[in-house]
């Protein structure tokens, strides 16, 4: 079994916003309405007199046990043998459920006026109908044998993909010493992207 | 992670309230007919306002959900009935079929009445309807069947009410709507605000053909239920008050919140509690006093749902 | 724990998953919905080209897809065959493949409309006949004379270009050429570094390994990791992730310094007082890699003060630098030129020492090694003395001078951008000095040369061994020298029939006639050039104008200082004729009057076989291009023959010239643009000089020319040699000598003994290394308390933009810019200093230079990440042209603060030394 999972090195993400390009483009999303299936946020904190800047990539974390996808009523939302999350633009109707229940505000609505906007932005647009759209592992590319497209551009290597089923996969030691950790793990959703919190 | 950002969402606003509101309250008042019909006294009238008012309610409701989703085709995975044997886990699909059912039902249970009803034989289309001969048949049938419908009507909308809470407890990230409380609080009022309707249509429309009796225990009903409306929001108060982050924010917004202080609590829960223990009570009477306490009731049952749905905090470690 | 509690396995949770999907499965729609295809198979092709957006030059892969009927660029990524940049590429280079796409692009030549004025920015769509035409007719009406042209360049111009434009210019008798990289960054910051190592363009020749580095110390830098030049930011995270130790001085906490194991919040202006405080540590504690400085260094040559007071080497008569031996204390001549102290001029072994013994003399004046007339220099300049100015507290420099001398294998990166101080140049070079004092130069875990620049320092390095020319001037020299003989040209009148200069010069002779110091060597600047456009300029008792302009792939009205400055000479009425080449209508474009549109990188393959950049490996690369070209342009090869044939009348001296220089030969080019201009060929010209590239490599590299093509085309470079074979053998200095005076590692700086001699005066020009204070105020130290409204001014680059180039008008970069608008476009602010002014974030402020009176608006962004002295802005923004629609009025331009204010060695701009006052509006 393949049981995807992201490692984001928080040690080396340098916030350049490079992964939120590439996705955009790889996976035609509506960057006109200020859309994207991942963001890297870049945050100050202060302890003391010290000042901090920290940069944030997020992205859905195709959780184990996606709240999203309990609460998706027509079954648009579902999970590979993989482990990841997918939204089957056909399935969707865009009741939005879904979007509330990720803690992760990993979702977004890909509307009728995105889609007419998107046929003359990318000339052609694979997506036919409109639905709830999030980050989708780049599932296509993984079936193509490529990493994410994120993960393949990122300047940092602060993105690293793998399979926590193999045990030689570098991903798969750095969760299981708890190197990298997940997000809200305290929700029960089980989330699949980890996170090496800066040294 | 250090950081943290708090946010509510803008995806589910004022409509969505309102497909709340009018789901629950629509569901509740076939349930409360019904069961009135069924228990009580024969009341046609009340039993036809019932059902077609409830009716109108849900798909006034619905249609706000409906209206919002982004490929209205595919809404047609939740209207077949199996959709839910695929989805036992959402709510919505549940949801769904009880309220596609639950409007079947109320028809079909008050089709009998409706048929024979001059008035509503006068109306067009309507009236066109009825008086097919097809409906005339339809209508022989469900005589028949009154009890099942009837248990059909009400299982479904309790479902449908009780659904509308269950809805916002399957969002894990927001404490304030993720508690097992939000469905009781959410089927409390809306059977209150069903009192409230049934009470207004009982008192303007219906005042001579329906018992006084039942008006008057659905205003003892009411005073009981916004009482216990009371005491849930309360608990919530304190529940949200420590705990998780999210919970807090979301008592500072609904608690710094005019709307929800004045607006709902005071204006929609307090004042109508108070003139119903007056009427009750037998310090008041006439119809002033009970339908603006009514019409408070209904105010705050859609002022609760729009707080809730603007007041759910997200809170993300970013 | 005592009893144990069932785990739940997450593959529990996947088995029930799965069941859910299967639900969805069963549900697939049937194929009634609307638009419930699949994604339909479509032909995907990939090719390989270079990046166009920094001069970090990425290797990059084109995705092209073919959909009913049209083929589209759909995708860049980075190559992943490419050691450059290893299969990455930063945001402006992904979303690239928007520029393709930019509806605001230029598609036509454009002639600016009959009766308006320059500015206004009113084109009529033409043909390039017909632009062809214009052009022929106003130079010939208006007498322009070959002098009267000047050529403005940008970056990419001088990267892929240059073969062609300097040619260009000299065949038609053109000595003007302006390049925007030169006081911004190439000249102004790195000639310091240069002086050291003898490279140009450290920026386009060093890449440090950071790969292999163990502490990294960056200054005033942020581009080379934050801002992102991929090849630099892949090594840091690699270097990183092994544990090197990050320290990153910067007035702000930037990219770099949030990834920096400790930002060092320096006062601005003031690094050179920082670095030179750290090499007084290493040479007090005795830090330094002795063994290394005596044998591949010039730090134990001997030095006498001369009859000016200035340090000179002491040399024997056949001008062989001398030295001490270290144990008999004998006096001994060296070669001239070698990498390697171990020989003197005999070829007898030697041990020159760091110290002369106290009161050595020769020729009757006394002597000491270079070694201890720098450290008489900096003695003062302790840690103790540079914490006043700094900010930073003696104990922290003394700290970091040791951390970095003893780690084993430290990098001080050596910067990028210049242009801020009359310091910059000096700082820069005592980064090199204190990379140079522990040895880290040219080997792992130090700086490294990349793979081109070996390669061609010892071709040249042997061809002047065997004593024969080392070929095309442009294609086979390096470094120092190869400058060295463009200045030559530039300015000496005789290298014309017209016997003139380039009015940098003769502007520079006429200013020191006057008395004033004027520039010493202005290479490629824009100083002179408002005064020639004027008629203020004489040379040889005659107004020596400027009166036609061409602008290739620059944006000077964006990129100079102030912006006045060039709206002034485009404007002006001496000026006849303004070309511009662009893809985008940049802010410069209105200001022309004929407008000529390029295809853009992605539609175009390059005329020739390029270097790769800084890759340490040595490898050849080149674009391919990935579709058609959309519209209808040309590229610049092809408007350079065009334009030669328009001023000169005739092909011929650009055809030699090209051959002369560039080595592109006249005979087969011409035969082969004849050919495909025959056929109907899109830019024949190109096209041509391309394909005889491609043989003259494949002969070059002894391969044949389908195996060159096939290789470049299949993976998108082609492999020479592995850098660990080129540090074998050509480690500059370790085993060749580096294009220096001297072919050692220079602390005693050759070049400014000659940039004296052109003129240079005061402490710019010292040859050791010194503090030199910046000067924001006048008669104000750094260090001395600012009004409550005053602060010094700052900026830096944005990792989503290039430069304030067109691509802030990228759809997919503008998005980002708009989620990060408030860091991006706002102007920082420390909240100890907006308190007061009443000022909070989002407020609308103006920013008033003290200097000048120039006034700016913009927002505020209140932040603790920078020194409550300064202000910062991305200089990225203000875009003034509606024609670009996205970016059109976001930020504030720098470019409206900063004054023109030149330093004296390459009239560098001085782009941050003075202040600026905030008031809340
Ligand atoms: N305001 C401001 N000024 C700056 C800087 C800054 O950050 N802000 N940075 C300074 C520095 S360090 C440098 S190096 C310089 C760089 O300054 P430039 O070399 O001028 O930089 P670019 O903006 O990349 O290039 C200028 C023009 O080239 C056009 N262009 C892009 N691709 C092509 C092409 O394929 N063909 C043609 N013909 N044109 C093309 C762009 O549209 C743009 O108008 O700017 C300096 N000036
Ligand atoms: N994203 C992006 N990357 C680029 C380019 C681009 O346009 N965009 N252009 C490329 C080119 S040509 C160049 S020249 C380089 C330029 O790259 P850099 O040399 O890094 O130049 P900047 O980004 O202008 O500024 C770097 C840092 O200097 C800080 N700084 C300003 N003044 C001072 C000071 O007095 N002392 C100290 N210690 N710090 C100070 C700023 O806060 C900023 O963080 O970038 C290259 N890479
Ligand atoms: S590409 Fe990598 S380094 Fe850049 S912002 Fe994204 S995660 Fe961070
Ligand atoms: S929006 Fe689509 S994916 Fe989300 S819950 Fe509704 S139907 Fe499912
Ligand atoms: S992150 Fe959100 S959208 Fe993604 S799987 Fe988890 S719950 Fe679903
Ligand atoms: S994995 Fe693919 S879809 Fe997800 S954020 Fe990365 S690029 Fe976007
Ligand atoms: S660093 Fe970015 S902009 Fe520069 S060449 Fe590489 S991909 Fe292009
Ligand atoms: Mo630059």
């Amino acid at each position: 079994m393949t049981r995807y999972a992201m490692v984001i090195d928080m040690n080396t993400c340098v916030g350049c916003n490079a992964c939120m390009a590439a996705c955009s483009l790889e996976n035609q999303t509506p960057v006109w309405s200020d859309q994207w299936r991942t963001y890297v946020h870049d945050r100050e904190t202060a302890s003391g007199r010290a000042v901090h800047r920290h940069f944030i990539p997020r992205l859905c974390n195709h959780c184990a046990n996606p709240a999203c996808m309990s609460v998706c009523p027509t079954g648009a939302t579902y999970q590979t043998k993989d482990g990841v999350v997918l939204v089957d633009e056909e399935l969707c109707m865009g009741c939005q459920a879904c979007a509330l229940a990720c803690p992760y505000d990993a979702r977004y609505p890909y509307t009728h006026d995105d889609i007419a906007e998107g046929k003359k932005f990318y000339g052609t647009l694979h997506r036919k109908s409109p639905s709830m759209d999030k980050c989708s592992f780049c599932n296509h590319r993984l079936e193509a044998g490529k990493p994410p497209a994120c993960v393949q551009t990122c300047v940092g290597y602060a993105r690293i993909f793998g399979d926590l089923d193999n045990p030689i996969d570098p991903v798969t030691e750095l969760v299981r010493t708890h190197k990298a950790k997940p997000l809200m793990a305290h929700l029960g959703t089980r989330p699949n992207v980890y996170y090496i919190p800066e040294r | 992670m250090e950081t943290m950002t708090f946010a509510t969402q803008n995806l589910w606003t004022w409509w969505f309230a309102l497909y709340l509101f009018l789901g629950g309250m629509g569901a509740a008042v076939i349930v409360v007919s019904f069961l009135s019909h069924m228990y009580l006294r024969e009341e046609k009238e009340l039993v036809m306002w019932g059902a077609i008012s409830g009716t109108i309610m849900m798909v006034v409701g619905s249609g706000m959900l409906f209206l919002h989703l982004l490929n209205k085709w595919a809404a047609i995975y939740i209207l077949t009935p199996w959709g839910i044997f695929h989805k036992p886990d959402s709510w919505i699909a549940w949801g769904s079929q009880f309220i596609l059912w639950l409007q079947v039902a109320a028809i079909l249970y008050a089709l009998p009445y409706m048929v024979e009803k001059p008035r509503l034989l006068h109306w067009p289309l309507v009236g066109a309807l009825l008086k097919m001969k097809f409906t005339r048949d339809v209508a022989l049938v469900a005589t028949r069947f009154q009890p099942f419908l009837a248990w059909v009507a009400v299982i479904t909308g309790l479902g449908t009410a009780v659904y509308t809470g269950l809805l916002l407890q399957s969002f894990p990230a927001v404490t304030l709507w993720h508690n097992p409380a939000v469905p009781i609080l959410f089927t409390v009022s809306a059977f209150s605000t069903a009192m409230a309707w049934l009470l207004i249509v009982m008192y303007l429309f219906i005042y001579h053909r329906v018992d006084h009796t039942i008006r008057a225990l659905y205003e003892r009903v009411d005073m009981c239920l916004i009482t216990a409306e009371l005491v849930i929001i309360y608990s919530f108060f304190n529940f949200t008050l420590s705990g998780s982050e999210s919970g807090y924010r979301s008592a500072e917004l609904l608690w710094g919140n005019p709307g929800w202080v004045l607006g709902f609590v005071v204006m929609g829960l307090m004042v109508p509690l108070a003139m119903e223990v007056k009427c009750v009570f037998g310090r008041w009477s006439g119809k002033v006093p009970i339908v603006t306490a009514s019409l408070l009731v209904l105010s705050g049952g859609f002022l609760l749902r729009h707080f809730f749905m603007q007041a759910g905090v997200y809170a993300y470690p970013w | 724990m005592s009893w144990g509690f069932p785990q739940l396995t997450r593959r529990g949770f996947m088995k029930t998953g799965g069941g859910a999907a299967l639900g969805a499965t069963l549900l697939q729609a049937g194929s009634w919905m609307p638009g419930a295809e699949a994604r339909e198979g479509a032909a995907e092709e990939q090719v390989y080209s270079i990046c166009n957006f920094c001069s970090s030059l990425c290797n990059i892969q084109v995705t092209t897809r073919t959909e009913n009927g049209e083929q589209r660029i759909v995708k860049l990524e980075g190559n992943p065959h490419s050691t450059l940049n290893r299969g990455k590429m930063c945001a402006r280079g992904q979303a690239g493949v928007r520029q393709v796409y930019d509806p605001d692009r230029i598609k036509t030549p454009l002639i600016r409309v009959e009766g308006s004025q320059r500015g206004e920015g009113r084109f009529r769509a033409a043909t390039w006949e017909e632009a062809w035409e214009y052009i022929a007719q106003k130079s010939r009406d208006t007498k322009i004379q070959p002098w009267e042209w000047t050529m403005v360049g940008g970056w990419t111009s001088c990267v892929f270009y240059m073969y062609w434009a300097v040619p260009f210019a000299l065949s038609n008798g053109v000595p003007n050429i302006v390049a925007s990289p030169m006081q911004h960054c190439v000249a102004s910051g790195h000639l310091g570094t240069d002086s050291v190592t003898g490279n140009f363009n450290i920026h386009d020749e060093v890449l440090p390994d950071y790969d292999n580095a163990n502490y990294i110390l960056f200054v005033a830098n942020n581009a080379s990791i934050g801002a992102v030049s991929t090849s630099r930011m892949v090594r840091f995270a690699a270097g990183r992730k092994k544990g090197a130790r990050v320290v990153a001085l910067d007035t702000r906490l930037s990219e770099t310094a949030a990834k920096a194991d400790e930002w060092i919040m320096i006062r601005p202006g003031t690094d050179l007082d920082f670095m030179v405080a750290m090499m007084h540590v290493i040479l007090e504690e005795k830090l330094y890699d002795e063994p290394f400085l005596k044998r591949h260094t010039n730090m134990p040559f001997l030095v006498r003060r001369g009859d000016d007071g200035q340090w000179q080497l002491a040399m024997d008569a056949q001008g062989h630098p001398l030295v001490v031996t270290e144990h008999d204390h004998k006096i001994v001549p060296l070669p001239a030129f070698t990498n390697d102290n171990g020989t003197d001029a005999d070829g007898a072994p030697v041990h020159p020492a760091l110290h002369a013994p106290e009161g050595l003399e020769w020729q009757n004046k006394p002597v000491k090694t270079v070694f201890q007339a720098q450290w008489d220099e900096i003695a003062a300049n302790s840690p103790d003395w540079a914490e006043r100015t700094t900010g930073v507290s003696s104990y922290t420099i003394r700290r970091i001078a040791r951390e970095f001398a003893t780690a084993g294998r430290p990098i001080v990166d050596p910067g990028w951008h210049g242009a801020r101080y009359t310091n910059i140049n000096m700082l820069r070079r005592v980064q090199a000095m204190v990379q140079a004092l522990v040895g880290g130069i040219d080997r792992r875990g130090g700086w490294i040369m990349s793979g081109e620049y070996h390669h061609k320092v010892a071709h040249w390095l042997k061809s002047q061994q065997e004593g024969h020319s080392p070929g095309p001037l442009m294609t086979s020299m390096a470094g120092v020298p190869f400058v060295g003989e463009l200045i030559k040209a530039l300015s000496n009148g005789k290298t014309f029939p017209h016997g003139k200069p380039a009015w940098a010069f003769a502007f520079a002779a006429q200013e020191r006639a006057a008395g004033r110091p004027g520039v010493a060597v202005p290479a490629l600047a824009d100083t002179g050039m408002k005064e020639s456009v004027n008629g203020e300029l004489m040379y040889d008792g005659q107004p020596y104008l400027t009166r036609a302009i061409v602008i290739n792939a620059a944006n000077p009205v964006r990129h100079y200082y102030p912006d006045t400055h060039w709206k002034g000479i485009l404007t002006h009425k001496n000026v006849e004729l303004v070309i511009a080449i662009d893809v985008l209508p940049s802010d410069t474009i209105p200001y022309a009057d004929v407008v000529l549109p390029n295809p853009t990188y992605l539609e175009r393959n390059e005329p020739t076989i390029y270097g790769n950049g800084v890759n340490h490996d040595l490898t050849l690369t080149t674009r391919f291009k990935a579709i058609d070209p959309l519209y209808d342009t040309l590229e610049t090869p092809d408007i350079l023959l065009r334009l030669s044939q328009i001023i000169s009348g005739t092909h011929e001296p650009f055809l030699n010239m090209l051959e002369a220089l560039s080595g592109i030969p006249h005979q087969r080019t011409w035969e082969a643009y004849k050919k495909y201009q025959a056929e109907g060929a899109n830019s024949p010209f190109s096209k041509a000089c391309r394909d005889v590239a491609m043989e003259d490599t494949a002969k070059r590299i002894h391969v044949s020319v389908q195996k060159l093509h096939d290789g470049l085309s299949r993976q998108g470079i082609y492999p020479e040699i592995p850098a660990d074979e080129l540090l074998k053998q050509h480690a500059m200095p370790r085993k060749m000598a580096l294009p220096t005076t001297s072919g050692r590692l220079e602390f005693f700086g050759s070049l400014f003994v000659w940039l004296q001699q052109m003129g240079g005066k005061g402490s710019s020009f010292n040859v050791l290394a010194a503090p030199i204070a910046a000067e924001c105020r006048a008669e104000a130290s750094m260090a001395d308390p600012l009004k409550p409204d005053e602060f010094y001014f700052t900026y830096g680059k944005t990792p989503t933009i290039s430069y304030g180039s067109t691509n802030s008008n990228n759809p997919v970069l503008a998005a980002i810019n708009r989620f990060k608008k408030d860091i991006y476009t706002g102007i920082w602010i420390h909240p100890d200093r907006a308190g007061p002014l009443g000022i909070a974030s989002g407020d609308a402020i103006l920013v008033t230079n003290t200097l000048s009176g120039q006034e700016a608006s913009g927002k505020a962004y209140v932040t603790r990440q920078l020194h409550p002295d300064a202000i910062f802005l991305h200089s990225s923004f203000g875009v003034e042209n509606k024609a670009l629609h996205l970016s059109y009025g976001l930020g504030t331009a720098s470019n409206k603060l900063i004054p023109y204010m030149v330093e004296p060695v390459v009239a560098g701009f001085r782009s941050q030394e003075f202040t600026v006052r905030i008031r809340k509006v």
